[in-house]
């Protein structure tokens, strides 16, 4: 009787074992919290349903380190990660990814700029923009130049501390449109033109390091304006603030990119994820749930009016927009960044 | 042990002796593995990315030794050299190295780094590639410092992010000289991460002190008490810590609320994201560990000392300043070893509560790690924070021994 229970145990082991490695799946890497919900709500459940196989998802904070560590021990534990686009380029150049499948790369003329890649595509575009709590400020500002205005609109201004991003809002401040900031940038003098710029605003500047930070800044009235991202802005108005993003002002878009982790073992499931997610109407299940947008042109078409607008890249805020050179800042990232900080400590 | 002779030091090595201390040596040989393994090894490892240059060496072999005779005062050299890069920059991009190669040269010289990606596509024949062509795309390799660069690829060792992890770097003539001011950071956040240090230090002993004579001082149930409540912060969540600071700090917070409401204050104060902020949520955290290495000590100690001295004249401060306080040197100088050592490391509390400019050396190491994959910079930082461990450890050292002579 004793053995036949154990045979019995021993047999639903083994089954379960076999069902297990049955299973298909793959490990999935975000950047956590709401991000992941509405991701797994709106595009990994799709995806398991249609093809039986598998998401894990996993968070982390975009550290390609442990990519390169994994890849370098030979002990690969993520398939799929999303990561920022200066990381992709960089990381794309090293090795640490594998290329898109060629049927996905030569749709690139159907996504927005900066949203496709050889290495990647885009899992959410995000946006730094400008904002001002309307229940504090009637008349809040249009422009850049108003934000540098401390004369029109008194009070401190929120700003994040380092040279990305801050650099292009300095010269759209300076009277340049978005989509030459990086031509003057990258001339003779550009660089230097944009510190002066924020030479001139740096005594009204309470300067942020984590949007959280910002966030209470601003709620609290530390400051009266500031620049952050988006979603952020979108999530607080959703719990009733009355906080106002001045697309009009000008912003730039940037985008995080899925790409393919090299030698992941689960690699042909995520080429399965890749070409489900290639068609608009998947890619569509995040921008539903999410304020952030997606790569891909006709992802407009399976979003309502409400769900479009409140995205960076959608046909009502794409032309106050320009998209965060890639190229630019990982060539230019650390010596920028070093500049500033030297900048702060004057 | 206590009571043996010095003149009778060799039978330790008799062979009863000798077979005690292999026994010793055994039982803790599971933990020197473990720490040489797990601690020893991989933070070796990475100090040694601040000196090595196995990538550059391994990958411009050709280029460095067809720079062998070359000096920058003879300019850019000539069509060999070209040609021989352009071998170089084949070979590593055959073998998938060029992107890191790009990369590592551009955070010697930046602006580099997509003219060499570019330069694959040119090099397919690397004997017909002109020196005009490659000119075009990396045109850097019409000055001299990137030749420079690339001669020092002749070495597997390089001190550039030592030099540039305390402001320095070689000019031309291979001098080392203070780079320009608008790129000088790396000192100042040196003297910034150990001012920060010291300060929680002396800070945590201020408070730590009357702390420690009312714990050691009351009877049971309080003292118990008292003791969980210093106890309390470290079982707190680190994360959960520091934003409950954030919120009583803040502009609408309690603390600027009573102020205006006592009319001490007509606009909020800035409390949050401060130097100020960041020292009180350091201090919180690290004060237990100050009150347990003083209390330590202090229980140990009579408690008649103090009436002792007044018996014989002394007011209750110069008992205190006199009498005790030597008495409870040994402790403080344990717990300031261990509050100083723990604060050098922090970067999450300074990323959350501080201001851009009150980040630490840490946060530095984690960003050029993570973000920038510059390791041989973060490992030269590191360098720097273990050099800043090792003095203090002497330090320590020099004023235990002082004490004790004393």
């Amino acid at each position: 009787m004793k053995s036949r229970i154990v045979t019995a145990a021993a047999l639903a082991l083994i089954a379960a074992t076999a069902s297990a490695q049955a299973e298909e799946s793959m490990t999935a890497v975000g950047w956590g919290g709401s991000w992941n919900e509405a991701y797994d709500k709106g595009v990994f459940q799709p995806f398991t349903a249609e093809s039986g196989i598998k998401v894990n998802l996993d968070e982390w904070g975009g550290e390609i380190a442990k990519l390169r560590t994994q890849i370098e021990s030979n002990a690969i534990v993520y398939d799929f990660v999303s990561v920022e686009a200066p990381a992709l380029e960089i990381g794309c150049a090293e090795g640490l990814f594998e290329k898109l499948p060629d049927a996905v790369y030569a749709e690139k003329d159907s996504y927005l700029p900066g949203t496709i890649h050889p290495c990647g595509m885009a899992s959410d575009t995000w946006a730094t923009v400008m904002v001002y709590d309307g229940a504090k400020l009637k008349d809040g500002p249009k422009s850049w130049a108003d934000f540098w205005d401390v004369e029109k609109i008194p009070g401190k201004r929120g700003m994040l501390g380092q040279a990305q991003y801050t650099l292009e809002n300095a010269l759209m401040a300076d009277g340049v449109a978005p989509g030459e900031v990086y031509d003057v940038l990258r001339s003779e003098g550009g660089v230097d033109r944009a510190f002066a710029a924020l030479d001139r605003i740096k005594p009204h500047v309470v300067w942020w390091t984590s949007s959280t930070n910002a966030l209470q800044n601003l709620s609290a009235g530390e400051v009266v304006m500031t620049d952050l991202y988006n979603a952020r802005v979108t999530a607080e108005n959703e719990k009733g603030s009355n906080y106002v993003i001045v697309w009009e002002a000008g912003f730039f878009y940037g985008t995080d990119m899925w790409a393919i982790v090299k030698g992941a073992p689960n690699r042909d499931n995520a080429v399965k994820f890749v070409e489900f997610f290639a068609k608009p109407e998947n890619q569509a299940g995040f921008p539903k749930l999410y304020a952030y947008g997606v790569g891909h042109k006709d992802v407009e078409k399976h979003l309502t009016a409400e769900q479009l607008e409140r995205l960076p890249t959608s046909a009502k805020n794409l032309p106050y927009a320009a998209v965060y050179d890639t190229d630019y800042w990982a060539e230019n990232k650390e010596a920028l960044e070093q500049r500033f900080q030297a900048w702060l400590a004057q | 042990m206590g009571n043996r002779a010095p003149g009778n030091r060799r039978s330790v090595f008799s062979r009863l002796g000798a077979n005690r201390d292999l026994r010793l040596f055994l039982l803790v040989l599971p933990l020197l593995a473990f720490v040489v393994v797990t601690v020893m090894i991989p933070v070796g490892q990475f100090l040694y990315r601040a000196v090595d240059n196995d990538l550059l060496a391994e990958n411009l072999k050709l280029t460095a030794a067809s720079l062998a005779d070359w000096s920058p005062d003879q300019g850019v050299p000539g069509e060999a050299s070209f040609r021989a890069l352009a071998h170089d920059i084949r070979n590593a991009r055959e073998a998938g190295t060029l992107g890191q190669v790009a990369q590592a040269l551009n955070q010697q010289i930046t602006g580099v780094r997509n003219g060499f990606i570019k330069a694959a596509m040119l090099v397919d024949e690397p004997d017909a590639v002109t020196v005009e062509d490659l000119t075009r795309v990396i045109p850097a390799l019409g000055e001299v410092p990137l030749w420079s660069l690339l001669k020092s690829a002749q070495s597997r060792w390089t001190d550039f992010y030592l030099l540039q992890s305390i402001d320095l770097e070689r000019d031309q003539a291979g001098a080392i000289v203070n780079v320009p001011a608008d790129r000088a950071i790396f000192r100042d956040i040196i003297w910034r991460t150990i001012a920060i240090s010291v300060n929680v230090t002396l800070i945590c002993i201020l408070l730590s002190l009357p702390v420690a004579h009312v714990l050691a001082n009351a009877r049971p149930p309080w003292s118990g008490i008292l003791l969980a409540l210093v106890l309390f912060p470290l079982w707190t969540s680190l994360l959960v810590r520091t934003v409950s600071w954030i919120i009583i700090l803040q502009g609408e917070g309690p603390v600027n609320a009573t102020l205006l409401f006592l009319g001490l204050i007509e606009e909020p104060l800035r409390l949050v994201y401060t130097r100020g902020s960041l020292y009180i949520a350091m201090v919180q955290v690290l004060l237990p560990l100050m009150i347990l290495s003083i209390l330590s000590v202090l229980l140990k100690l009579p408690k008649e000392l103090l009436r002792a001295a007044t018996s014989l004249g002394a007011n209750w401060w110069q008992g205190y300043w006199r009498v005790l306080l030597p008495l409870l040197s040994p402790g403080i100088l344990t717990g300031s070893a261990i509050v100083f050592v723990f604060a050098l490391g922090y970067y999450i509390t300074p990323t959350l509560i501080g201001g851009p400019r009150d980040q630490m050396l840490s946060s530095y190491v984690a960003q050029f790690t993570n973000k920038t994959l510059n390791w041989g910079l973060a490992g030269a930082l590191a360098v720097q924070l273990m050099a800043l461990l090792l003095i203090a450890g002497l330090g320590w050292a020099a004023f235990r021994r002082l004490g004790r002579r004393s």
